[in-house]
C-alpha cells in the first residue's frame, strides 16, 4: 500500500514539475497587447508635454503586481538617461471605483521616482488616446513630440533586470537617434476589443 | 583492531548515521511543508489577482504556489514519513528542496535576494553528512539554469541572448559553497566513524574485562570449594 502511494506521489511529482515549468514559461513569456501608438504625441491629450524635452509616458494598472518590475526599470532608465528626460506615469482608475483604490505599493513606488509626474487616468481616457492596452506600456517621445520607443521595459512578466527595452530607451535618449519597440508584459488596462472601439 | 571490533564499529556508525539522517528527513519534511505554506501566503500577499481593467481573476502565481508547490513537496514528505533514512529519500528531498527554491525565486519575480534560499538549502542538506546529496542538489540547480537558459533565457539572465556558458558562472557560485560543504560532510562522517571505532574498542575491552572478572571469580569459587 505504502509502495503504491509512494509510486503515485513519484508520478505526480514528475508530472507536476514538467507541467509547472510549462505553465510558468507560458505565463511569463506571453506579452500583453502591443500598443496601437501614434507617431506623435496625441493632440487630444490633456497632458502637457514639456516643450523641447524628451518625455517618457508609462501606463500602469495599479493592481497589477507585475508592474512593480516596470517601476523598478523606469527608475533605472531615469538614472541612466540624460537629466533632461522627464517621465509621466498614468495610473488607471475606473470612475465608479472609490478614490484610493489605486493607491497601491506600485503607485507609491511611482511617486518616489525622480523627475516623474504621476497622473490618475480616470477610465483610461489618456491610455486610449496614447493607444495603449497593457500595464507597463512605455512610450518615449523626443523634444519634437515624435514617438521614438513603444513597448515594455521588462524582459518578462514581472521580471526586473537588464533587458533590451531599457537598453533601447536609454540608447535612444542618449544618442537622440533611432526608433525601437519591445514586447510589453503586464495586466490589461483596456481590452483589445475596448481599445478597438475607442 | 580485530575484525569483530571493525564490524561492530561499522554497525555503530551506520546506526548513528541512520538515526541522524532520519532526523534530518523529518526536519526537511517540516521545512518543505512550511515553505509550501510560505509560497502560498507570499503569492496571496504579493500577487493575488491578475487584472483586465476592472475585472480580476486569481493570479497564475497563486495556482502555481498551490498546485505546483503541492506537487513538489508531496513525494519528499511521504518518503520522509514512510522511508526515513534511505538513500533515495534524501536524494528526492535534495532535488525537491532545490525545486522549492526555484519556485520561490519565480514567485518573487526573480528577486536576487530569494537566490539566497539556494545557498541556505545547500547548507541544510549538508546535515545529512552525505556529499552525494550536495551533488544531486547542485545538478538540479545547474539543470534548471541550463534548461531555462536554452529555452527561456530572460527568466534567468534578464537578456534574451546570454553567452552559452553563463549557467556555468551561476553554478560556479554554488560549486564554491559545495567544496566546503562536501569537505565538512567528509569530516563529519569521519568523526562519527572514529567515535564509533572508539566505542567499539571500549566495548571490546569491557567485554574482555568482564570475561577476565568472570574467570577470576570462577577460580576464586573453585579455591574456596577446595579449601
Amino acid at each position: 500500500m505504502i509502495r503504491v502511494l509512494l509510486l503515485a506521489a513519484g508520478l505526480l511529482w514528475t508530472i507536476t514539475i514538467g507541467a509547472m515549468y510549462r505553465a510558468v514559461r507560458r505565463f511569463e513569456t506571453t506579452p500583453g497587447a502591443a500598443a496601437a501608438a501614434h507617431a506623435t504625441w496625441p493632440d487630444a491629450s490633456t497632458l502637457s508635454r514639456p516643450a523641447g524635452a524628451w518625455t517618457l509616458v508609462t501606463l500602469i494598472h495599479p493592481q497589477c503586481s507585475c508592474s512593480r518590475a516596470t517601476i523598478e526599470e523606469l527608475r533605472a532608465i531615469l538614472e541612466k538617461a540624460p537629466p533632461s528626460v522627464r517621465a509621466l506615469v498614468l495610473v488607471y482608475r475606473p470612475s465608479d471605483f472609490p478614490a484610493g483604490w489605486e493607491n497601491t505599493e506600485v503607485v507609491q513606488a511611482a511617486y518616489r521616482l525622480p523627475r516623474t509626474h504621476v497622473v490618475i487616468d480616470l477610465d483610461a481616457r489618456e491610455t486610449r488616446l496614447f493607444g495603449g492596452f497593457t500595464s507597463g506600456q512605455t512610450f518615449l517621445y523626443d523634444g519634437a513630440g515624435q514617438l521614438r520607443f513603444s513597448g515594455g521595459v521588462t524582459a518578462l512578466r514581472g521580471h526586473a533586470g537588464l533587458n533590451r527595452g531599457v537598453a533601447d530607451v536609454v540608447r535612444i535618449a542618449k544618442s537622440g537617434v533611432g526608433n525601437a519597440s519591445h514586447p510589453v508584459f503586464g495586466c490589461a488596462i483596456v481590452s483589445h476589443e475596448e481599445g478597438a472601439r475607442k | 583492531m580485530n575484525s569483530d571490533t571493525a564490524a561492530r564499529a561499522t554497525e555503530l556508525s551506520s546506526a548513528r548515521l541512520l538515526e541522524r539522517r532520519s532526523r534530518v528527513d523529518r526536519m526537511f519534511a517540516v521545512l518543505l511543508a512550511v515553505q509550501y505554506a510560505a509560497g502560498i501566503i507570499g503569492a496571496l500577499t504579493v500577487s493575488p489577482y491578475a487584472w483586465e481593467g476592472k475585472v480580476h481573476v486569481v493570479h497564475m502565481h497563486v495556482w502555481i504556489a498551490v498546485v505546483g508547490g503541492a506537487g513538489i513537496v508531496i513525494l519528499p514528505i511521504l518518503m520522509a514519513i514512510f522511508r526515513p533514512g534511505t538513500l533515495l529519500t534524501r536524494h528526492v528531498i535534495a532535488a525537491s528542496q532545490m525545486l522549492s527554491s526555484a519556485l520561490l525565486i519565480h514567485l518573487t519575480g526573480g528577486r536576487i535576494e530569494t537566490h539566497f534560499h539556494v545557498f541556505g538549502s545547500l547548507a541544510f542538506l549538508a546535515f545529512y553528512l552525505d556529499w552525494q546529496v550536495i551533488l544531486t542538489a547542485t545538478v538540479v540547480v545547474a539543470a534548471d539554469h541550463f534548461l531555462r537558459g536554452i529555452f527561456w533565457p530572460e527568466s534567468v539572465y534578464g537578456v534574451a541572448n546570454p553567452e552559452w556558458w553563463r549557467f556555468l558562472e551561476h553554478a560556479g557560485w554554488v560549486v564554491f559553497e559545495d567544496v566546503f560543504l562536501i569537505w565538512s560532510c567528509i569530516l563529519g562522517r569521519r568523526e562519527i566513524e572514529s567515535s564509533a571505532t572508539r566505542e567499539a574498542q571500549i566495548e571490546q575491552l569491557s567485554e574482555q574485562e568482564q570475561l577476565k572478572t568472570a574467570a577470576l571469580q570462577m577460580a576464586l569459587a573453585e579455591m574456596q570449594t577446595a579449601v
